[in-house]
């Protein structure tokens, strides 16, 4: 976290009062944070504003999947680090999104887990960035 | 006769010389102190009386002759008139005798002077001590004596005592002026010579019996000695009154003798006279076995006692005569042709029992056997080897079963030949029942015959695709019951991941409100935040079975080991547990990878929560290999050094909400375990010891699609 940027953070889960406290908790560690309920709103975020990283729920409403959030976030930025956070996903889907390089985290998420993860995904992105500018 | 005829020289000098006066005949006779001096006295006595000579002639009891025995001053040659036999009837001598009456014959055809003939038998006055003994009157002697009863010359034997008699005659020639008186005197004197005669004559005849008696008793004894067997003669009172040395051997204390010997003796003794009663109260039975201690050689040896008792002239018992037979020999010779005969029939009962056996087997081995000889021709087959190849009496004319042992005997001639012990090589045979050909498992061994040939081959068919048939059965029947676990898990997952969400939004809630929660109220919200991550935790336990829906596949447990590990070392290294690996070569395993996984990761992280102060964790895996060609088990151990599992808990554990961690256990993990083990036909157990560790043992079963 630097002071003149915060880092933007995108989270989507069809669940309002998840997506709700995980925002607050993003907030409070001092991200701006967009909470999307839904696979299309989150897209057309992505559409309009950048963002640092993509934290998406795996199972979205209608059959959507977090995939086709994150696919969007790569087409606009190919290096932006993702993770999945899912109940359920089974091992081809872990192995899919470590096999595209996105992060998964299993529900109930330990919330020291969860931000820690977050926090590394983003250092470890903008590392190079900080050592060019610096 | 010549020393008579001296002494009767100063008698017919009468009184020229100064002789001693001679002594009466009654005197002179009984200076006789045998038998034979009579004769020769009564004849000089005879001479003294004034007859010019006298002959004594004896009769033969046995062969009736009658010969001349003593004579003084008869010539010899005018003695052979005198030599007759008894049957000569007529003969003057003969006739005399036969009528036991002296007679006085004038000029006889034998002799031309006149002769007194006296016949003399054995005669005493009173009975003998024998017929005086018991009793008779009977006494041949007394009879003679008396001339009660007229005994024939060749009936001179006594019934009493069996004695011999005699008979002779005096023959005197009398002076032709002979005087009544002078015969009277002339037979007085010979019957008194003749009663000195029967006097010496008895006695002398019970000497002689004496003596044969002796001899008798010498045989006798000599007999009883030579005996082998023991012969004892025992009183009434079955004191020993003799015994051979055979039976010294036994019951009679030598010296020289040890206690234990001597005591031997003593109750061989006893042994005997108990014998003796037995045998003679029984009466009838008079044999008896009767084991005694040699007192030589201390060997106890086995004899048959037969007794039979003893009588005395008067039908007294006098005692009991017992002659022992060593049946030692005879007996053990019994007893061990009886043993031996007993082996034999359990022998035979244990070969019997075991043909039992064995054809039982033979009959439900449910494979078809085969025993061949040296040749590799069939000379036993059971009834499903007989449906391939036909019987082992009749020559084959079905072509399939002629195929068939064609087959077989190029397999058998080959294995046969070879050096192998046992082969097991694969047959394709036609099965006329299934109407198919069938690859079997073809495998053989040899029976060896004493020369360390070939004798036999056995052979038995094993129907591998009945096999596999049963094997690929078990592993459909597996993925039925992982699927069905799967469907379960499915469901739990679908309820936790209901659960889920709404969980995670109070989790995230309740961590939201960690500042904002007034002091007096942090107790409460402390419950709140630790039963929420209890729940949680359950949660995602149950959600992890729905992960496991990837297929059932050949696996490398090794491979799941180290990924599991891989993914949990982080903690593990937190945990400050030292991780020790030993993972050898593993055939693959047809299981599901994930739920695998899950145990291994199950036992893992409880071995970390056990080890809180770190230590050591151990994993190992093996390849156990099977009986019988099936593919064995891969085992998996997982050993910590951790705090160890209460004994009254290890039974429950596997139990479903039985957790050992406290508030932070969710006694789900090992229940899930055991529940994937056992869909995977596995075994699990445990081993722990309070303070020392805990070690988990998994065995999966090696199956080959």
């Amino acid at each position: 976290m630097t002071a003149e940027r915060k880092y933007r953070v995108l989270v989507v889960d069809d669940e309002a009062a998840v997506l709700l406290t995980y925002q607050l908790i993003l907030e409070r560690q001092g991200y701006e944070v967009v909470a999307c309920g839904t696979s299309r709103q989150a897209i057309a975020a992505i559409a309009s504003q950048h963002f640092d990283i993509v934290l998406c729920d795996y199972s979205l409403e209608e059959q959507h999947t977090g995939f086709e959030v994150i696919t969007a976030a790569r087409k606009r930025d190919a290096t932006i680090p993702a993770a999945l956070l899912t109940g359920y996903a089974t091992k081809e889907t872990a192995d899919e999104a470590t096999g595209q390089g996105i992060g998964v985290m299993f529900k109930p998420i330990e919330i020291e887990e969860f931000l820690a993860t977050t926090s590394n995904m983003l250092r470890k992105n903008n590392e190079p960035k900080q050592q060019e500018g610096g | 006769m010549a020393t008579a005829e001296i002494r009767l020289q100063p008698g017919r000098m009468n009184g020229r010389r100064a002789t001693q006066p001679r002594r009466p005949a009654i005197l002179r006779l009984l200076q006789a102190e045998r038998s034979e001096e009579i004769f020769p006295l009564l004849l000089e006595e005879i001479i003294a009386l004034g007859n010019p000579r006298a002959l004594v002639v004896d009769v033969n009891l046995d062969s009736g002759e009658v010969t001349p025995a003593a004579a003084l001053k008869w010539p010899r040659a005018q003695m052979e008139k005198f030599s007759t036999a008894l049957w000569m009837q007529e003969h003057p001598v003969v006739s005399v005798l036969n009528s036991n009456r002296p007679q006085v014959l004038a000029k006889t055809n034998i002799y031309n002077r006149p002769i007194y003939i006296h016949p003399i038998l054995y005669s005493n006055r009173n009975l003998c001590w024998e017929a005086d003994r018991i009793r008779t009157t009977t006494c041949l002697a007394v009879q003679n004596f008396r001339r009660e009863k007229r005994v024939r010359l060749e009936e001179q034997v006594c019934a009493t005592c069996e004695m011999r008699a005699y008979a002779a005659a005096v023959i005197v020639e009398v002076p032709k002026n002979y005087t009544e008186q002078g015969v009277a005197e002339l037979g007085d004197l010979i019957d008194l010579a003749n009663r000195y005669l029967s006097r010496l004559f008895k006695v002398e005849h019970y000497y002689n019996r004496m003596r044969d008696m002796e001899i008798t008793i010498a045989q006798m004894g000599t007999v009883m000695q030579s005996m082998a067997d023991p012969v004892i003669l025992t009183d009434t009172q079955h004191r020993v009154i003799m015994q051979n040395k055979a039976a010294e051997r036994f019951f009679r204390v030598p010296e020289e003798m040890t206690e234990g010997l001597v005591r031997a003796v003593e109750l061989n003794n006893l042994l005997f006279s108990a014998a003796l009663s037995s045998m003679l109260v029984s009466g009838s039975d008079s044999h008896r076995d009767l084991t005694l201690v040699d007192a030589i050689e201390g060997e106890e040896m086995l004899f048959e006692a037969v007794s039979a008792p003893t009588y005395g002239p008067e039908g007294i018992q006098l005692g009991t005569v017992t002659v022992m037979r060593d049946v030692t020999d005879l007996r053990r010779a019994d007893q061990e042709l009886r043993v031996n005969y007993e082996r034999l029939s359990e022998a035979e009962e244990v070969v019997r029992q075991d043909r039992d056996r064995l054809n039982l087997i033979i009959e439900n081995v449910g494979d078809p056997i085969v025993v061949c000889d040296g040749q590799a021709k069939i000379v036993l087959v059971d009834p499903l080897a007989q449906e391939l190849f036909g019987t082992d009496t009749e020559v084959v004319r079905d072509n399939v079963q002629f195929q068939n042992q064609t087959k077989l005997t190029t397999f058998i001639d080959a294995f046969t030949a070879s050096f192998a012990e046992r082969e097991t090589a694969p047959l394709r045979l036609y099965n006329p029942a299934l109407r198919q050909e069938i690859e079997y498992d073809a495998r053989s061994g040899k029976i060896f015959g004493e020369r360390g040939h070939v004798a036999y081959t056995v052979t038995v068919l094993r129907d591998l695709t009945a096999l596999r048939r049963v094997e690929q059965l078990k592993v459909e029947r597996r993925m039925l019951e992982i699927e069905k676990f799967a469907a379960t898990g499915r469901l739990a997952a679908t309820i936790a991941h209901e659960v889920n969400n709404p969980m995670e939004a109070i989790k995230n809630a309740i961590y939201l409100l960690a500042n904002a929660v007034p002091e007096n109220a942090a107790p409460v919200y402390n419950i709140l935040k630790s039963e929420t991550e209890r729940v949680a935790r359950i949660v995602r336990q149950m959600l992890g079975l729905y992960r496991n829906t990837e297929q059932v596949k050949p696996v490398n447990v090794n491979t799941i080991i180290e990924d599991t590990l891989l993914l949990l070392n982080r903690q593990l290294q937190r945990a400050n547990v030292e991780l020790q690996t030993d993972l050898q070569v593993l055939p693959d395993a047809v299981i599901a990878a994930d739920q695998i996984r899950q145990v291994l990761s199950n036992l893992v992280i409880n071995a970390k929560d056990a080890m809180p102060n770190g230590g050591k964790l151990r994993i190992r895996s093996r390849h156990i290999h099977g009986v019988d060609d099936m593919h064995g088990w891969v085992r998996i151990l997982i050993a910590d050094t951790g705090s160890g599992i209460p004994p009254e808990m290890i039974r429950s554990i596997f139990e479903p909400f039985v957790t050992t961690k406290g508030e932070r256990g969710t006694g789900l993990g090992l229940w899930i375990v055991k529940g994937i083990i056992q869909n995977h036909a596995g075994k699990l157990s445990v081993r722990s010891r309070l303070g020392r560790g805990t070690i988990f043992k998994i065995d999966l079963p090696v199956v080959k699609l």
